[in-house]
């Protein structure tokens, strides 16, 4: 991924994200079609400075993908669209 | 922040409290692990022990890929790392687990070309800009991370990358979790189950659980009240008598799966015949190396490795605390000889790991129940 946003960290006291459990919501702010990328941003980063957060992602495993959907993304890939409601069991 | 908020509300976490409190039958011990490092993390970040009844104990599960790693595998990779014209990659987390005598920061230090990324494209990406290196990327990681690694070696294929090699560490959850539940040292009443790993598998496949065990277990998201409603869930079938699989993570986990990211594993990866986890030892089937249509890519198989079985140091019991036998707390070295700074025991090196949770997170309301 590209960008040293607060997106993917590896900070000791907020936890790894790419090796734990973890996936992060993001926005698609571009789509690369021929080859299966996309430039993401944070999923609410109104008002973040420019370019802050923002990683190139794989997303060939969520297809279709829109500009503008918020996927979870896991170590540069997106696994899942994440949900636009809140659905608690 | 919308849509996370939600699932921090101070009132609805008191509420779902007051109603595990009045779901608990009094006398009765309840026995829940949680599988996944995440839910860890979060359990000690949020402080959610501390609003449980006293006889609703959880215990943490193998599920931080970091701290399942054995020593020798450390050793095998620092060894690539020291081969020549080698620009050796991995996360952040894998540079301070100690091997026998070193981690790979300390191989960084003694001149080894070690990076830190965050995916295995920037991996990729740092084989393209050095033709004249052989890149190697670290692969760990449970069924979430290794999509990730199956769609980059899938790319480094398509495109003709010849000096880019993977050393597979991917590790599988179901069978750790039938070693746990066929082990004799636990009893377990039920399951906080892993959420972004059913993102890839569903939740189909935690079926055995209930099925062969009798056990409930809940399929829960990372937010503080994701894990109390799951713990709810859990304590309610368990009144009713019932054993099966729930998913209280919805909003992100189909129960199927996600059948575009287990297509690609399917390519790309094979299962492992046995491998060692820390703890556990030799789990048969639990994790995955690359398939002969990427042997090109195999790290393993370029470089020779040491792959000597290094047991763990005396002092540490990680493989108690991973079996969750013992709380972080009750391991001889716990917050004295090891600690997030100089850790002895991979479960003190990842934040996802147990001891370092409840180092960072959990020790000070332990500290002030004492007092």
């Amino acid at each position: 991924m590209t960008g040293l946003g607060p997106t993917p960290s590896c900070d000791h006291l907020e936890g790894c994200i790419t090796c734990g459990d973890e996936a992060v919501e993001m926005r698609v702010l571009k789509i690369d079609a021929e080859r299966d990328l996309a430039l993401c941003g944070l999923r609410d980063g109104e008002g973040t400075p420019e370019g802050e957060g923002r990683s190139t992602v794989e997303i060939a495993l969520v297809q279709p993908v829109a500009e503008g959907d918020v996927l979870l993304v896991h170590a540069g890939t997106a696994i899942a669209h994440a949900a636009t409601e809140g659905v608690m069991a | 922040m919308k849509f996370v908020d939600e699932y921090r509300d101070a009132d609805l976490g008191r509420a779902l409290s007051g109603e595990i409190l009045s779901m608990v039958e009094p006398g009765r011990h309840y026995k829940v692990m949680e599988v996944c490092g995440g839910h860890t993390h979060s359990i000690y970040k949020y402080g959610l022990d501390d609003l449980l009844p006293e006889n609703v104990e959880l215990v943490h599960g193998p599920g931080c890929p970091v701290c399942v790693m054995p020593m020798g595998r450390i050793d095998d990779a620092i060894a690539m790392a020291h081969e020549d014209k080698v620009i050796f990659t991995c996360f952040g987390d894998m540079m301070r687990v100690p091997g026998s005598e070193k981690t790979l920061t300390d191989a960084k230090a003694d001149g080894a070309d070690v990076r830190m990324v965050y995916s295995p494209l920037d991996a990729l990406r740092i084989a393209k800009q050095n033709p004249e290196h052989d890149i190697v990327f670290l692969a760990i990681g449970f069924e979430t991370t290794a999509p990730s690694t199956a769609l980059t070696m899938r790319r480094a294929k398509a495109e003709g990358i010849t000096n880019f090699f993977c050393m597979c560490n991917h590790v599988t959850i179901v069978p750790p979790l039938r070693a746990l539940l066929d082990s004799p040292d636990l009893r377990l009443d039920g399951f906080i189950g892993p959420g972004h790993v059913s993102t890839v598998v569903g939740a189909r496949p935690f079926e055995f659980i209930p099925a062969d065990y009798g056990k409930p277990i809940v399929v829960a998201g990372f937010e503080p009240l994701d894990i109390l409603a799951s713990i709810r869930m859990i304590l309610a079938q368990l009144g009713a008598g019932e054993a099966k699989v729930e998913n209280q993570y919805k909003r992100v986990v189909p129960y199927e799966g996600n059948p575009a990211a287990l297509k690609a594993m399917a390519e790309v990866f094979e299962l492992r015949p046995h491998f060692e986890w820390r703890g556990l030892g030799f789990i048969s089937q639990s994790a995955l190396k690359l398939s002969d249509s990427y042997a090109e890519f195999d790290a393993e198989l370029r470089y020779s490795v040491p792959g000597v079985r290094v047991a763990d140091p005396k002092a540490c019991q990680c493989g108690e605390v991973l079996k969750g036998v013992i709380k972080p707390w009750e391991c001889k070295v716990f917050g004295t000889a090891c600690t997030p700074e100089h850790a002895i025991g991979t479960c003190m090196v990842s934040p996802e790991g147990a001891c370092a949770a409840y180092y960072n997170y959990g020790r000070f309301s332990r500290e002030k129940v004492s007092a």
